[in-house]
């Protein structure tokens, strides 16, 4: 069993994505032996009002909702955001959200998603952030989103102990206190593994040693990246069987409330 | 992080092969359907074979054409060297392509003599595993020629290039010429952004390349690390119209579609796998990629099999 934290569905702006429907998409997954994936809307990463995109990729899972889990896209800086929060919750069945402070240009810092962080909190919703959306050095010349510093991230999940995260394409987590054993950081959060190597410097087995073995999560950033390279750290990952399933499905199985 | 001593003796063949048992598929699932075995049936090829059965075909080399190794100002450079290896171990990768550049870039005679001294020593604490490049700075011709021939001489595979100068640029046109006389590619550094990088003010990119074939098209240039030189759609898209360059495929970024359309744009023939210290990035790419299973045996190994064959 394979469950992938971090999944898209829809057009991005800059690059055409190949296997963005949900009926390509379920085709890779077959193809890779991938059960499950959390989607959102790759749209709403640059528009402004992200809701009709949400909307678009609840219809888009809606039959193969066992297989394709929506998270939504909300900007809490846009008019009517806890109306579209509401909606992704209780009408669209979304189990969380994904934030783009950088593309829809506000901060975590900000007392307005410090609203989001606690409306979401309530609800149960988990809260996915990406640390970025693409490479710095392949963007257009239209856009220069930078990376979202760590320790932006670290004074959020500071400030909502009960939230819950999960944090996508990052990297270098163990320079950092979100990576490193014996911080006094809550346990809320889970670290997910795109970029994030099995082998050489091996930040993955260290991740796994510092904060433990529940704390680490595949996902693979598909349809923008091939979820082949993924899949491969997990395999090489030199670890036993029980930690691998937690990593590979168990770990988001239980923050997504799934029967094993 | 393997802590293995550098100077512990060297995996055997047949322990290298059992280990490399467990990740066999990694690169030989597609492999495997060209007729060549996988590792794991590699594995077995010291047993005994009867006699009637065919002899297997072997399993096309896997050829990283753009790895590193540690520059020796860092401690831990035996240990990341070691590393290294055990991560191709893991990953199926046969060899090993490497540079050792200096710390600094625009790097002095003495530096980057030194980075190949300590290259050729890796090649003989990893025969057959480490083949290297010779690292120079074009802008030290003299010095440059100099080291170049002698450690062509002394079985480096090539030249590697910095951004200490555009590919255009006519001091390394001696180079070139070098390379050229003696049969050896150029794996140059490359990247192709939308903005200014003021790090690297004169990185070469797929626009210097093509020049730069036409004007020495016997020259086995490799463009470097598609996959981590910003634009790749740019760079595959600049290369189209020179046949002679070569593009390698490293890099950390994880970009769906890269390989489908270079091989697309360029043809399989012009594509040679590379990491790039990427480890998993760089195989789990062309494992991914939805491309014949003979074109990614040319692109794991074949291609650049052959271009190393053309050594004079």
């Amino acid at each position: 069993m394979i469950i992938d934290t971090n999944a898209y569905l829809g057009h991005f702006a800059f690059r055409q994505l190949r296997n963005n429907t949900a009926a390509s998409l379920l085709k890779l997954m077959d193809d890779k032996g991938i059960d499950k994936a959390i989607v959102s809307s790759a749209s709403a990463i640059t528009y402004r009002n992200t809701q009709p995109a949400n909307e678009a990729l609840a219809a888009e899972v809606q039959s193969h909702r066992d297989r394709l889990i929506p998270f939504g896209v909300v900007n809490p800086f846009y008019a009517g955001w806890r109306d579209d929060l509401k909606a992704c919750h209780e009408t669209l069945g979304m189990k969380g959200l994904r934030l783009y402070p950088g593309w829809h240009n506000y901060k975590l810092a900000d007392p307005g998603c410090h609203d989001l962080a606690n409306a979401a909190t309530e609800r149960g919703l988990i809260l996915s952030i990406p640390l970025r959306v693409e490479d710095a050095r392949d963007r257009s010349w239209l856009v220069d989103v930078p990376d979202l510093p760590p320790a932006d991230i670290t004074a959020l999940i500071k400030a909502f102990p009960k939230a819950r995260f999960m944090l996508l394409n990052g990297l270098q987590f163990v320079s950092t206190p979100l990576g490193r054993r014996g911080t006094d950081l809550p346990t809320n959060y889970l670290i997910e593994i795109s970029r994030i190597d099995s082998v050489l410097a091996n930040e993955m087995g260290q991740l796994i040693a510092n904060l433990g073995a529940d704390r680490v999560v595949f996902g693979s950033g598909m349809p923008f990246n091939y979820p082949d390279p993924a899949l491969l750290k997990l395999e090489v990952l030199n670890a036993g069987k029980d930690v691998k399933d937690k990593v590979a499905w168990k770990n988001a199985a239980q923050w997504l409330g799934l029967a094993p | 992080m393997n802590t293995t001593a550098a100077d512990e003796p060297l995996p055997t063949r047949r322990r290298f092969l059992k280990h490399a048992t467990a990740t066999a598929s990694l690169l030989a699932t597609d492999l495997a359907r060209t007729g060549g075995p996988a590792r794991a049936e590699l594995a077995i090829e010291d047993q005994p074979e009867p006699k009637s059965k065919p002899e297997p075909e072997r399993r096309p080399k896997v050829i990283d054409c753009h790895a590193h190794l540690a520059h020796r100002s860092k401690p831990s450079w035996a240990d990341d060297d070691r590393a290294l290896i055990d991560a191709a171990d893991r990953l199926g990768i046969d060899q090993l392509c490497c540079s050792l550049l200096t710390p600094r870039k625009g790097a002095t005679p003495e530096g980057f003599q030194e980075c190949n001294r300590w290259a050729l020593e890796a090649t003989k604490r990893f025969p057959d595993r480490v083949l290297a490049y010779c690292y120079v700075n074009p802008g030290h011709t003299k010095e440059a020629l100099e080291d170049i021939r002698r450690c062509v001489g002394e079985g480096f595979i090539g030249v590697k290039l910095y951004n200490d100068h555009f590919a255009t640029d006519p001091v390394i046109f001696p180079v070139i010429e070098l390379a050229i006389e003696l049969g050896v590619p150029i794996l140059h550094h490359a990247g192709h952004l939308h903005y200014f990088l003021k790090e690297q003010p004169r990185i070469s990119d797929g626009g210097h390349f093509a020049e730069l074939a036409r004007r020495y098209p016997e020259a086995k240039l490799i463009c470097a690390h598609v996959c981590g030189g910003g634009d790749w759609e740019w760079t595959i898209k600049a290369l189209r119209h020179a046949p002679t360059v070569f593009l390698d495929t490293s890099g950390s970024v994880l970009d769906d579609g890269v390989v489908e359309l270079a091989v697309q744009t360029l043809g399989a023939d012009r594509l040679v796998f590379g990491c790039d210290m990427s480890m998993t990035a760089g195989v789990g790419r062309i494992r991914g990629a939805d491309i014949d299973p003979v074109d990614k045996a040319k692109i794991l190994g074949g291609n650049m099999e052959a271009i190393l064959k053309g050594r004079k």
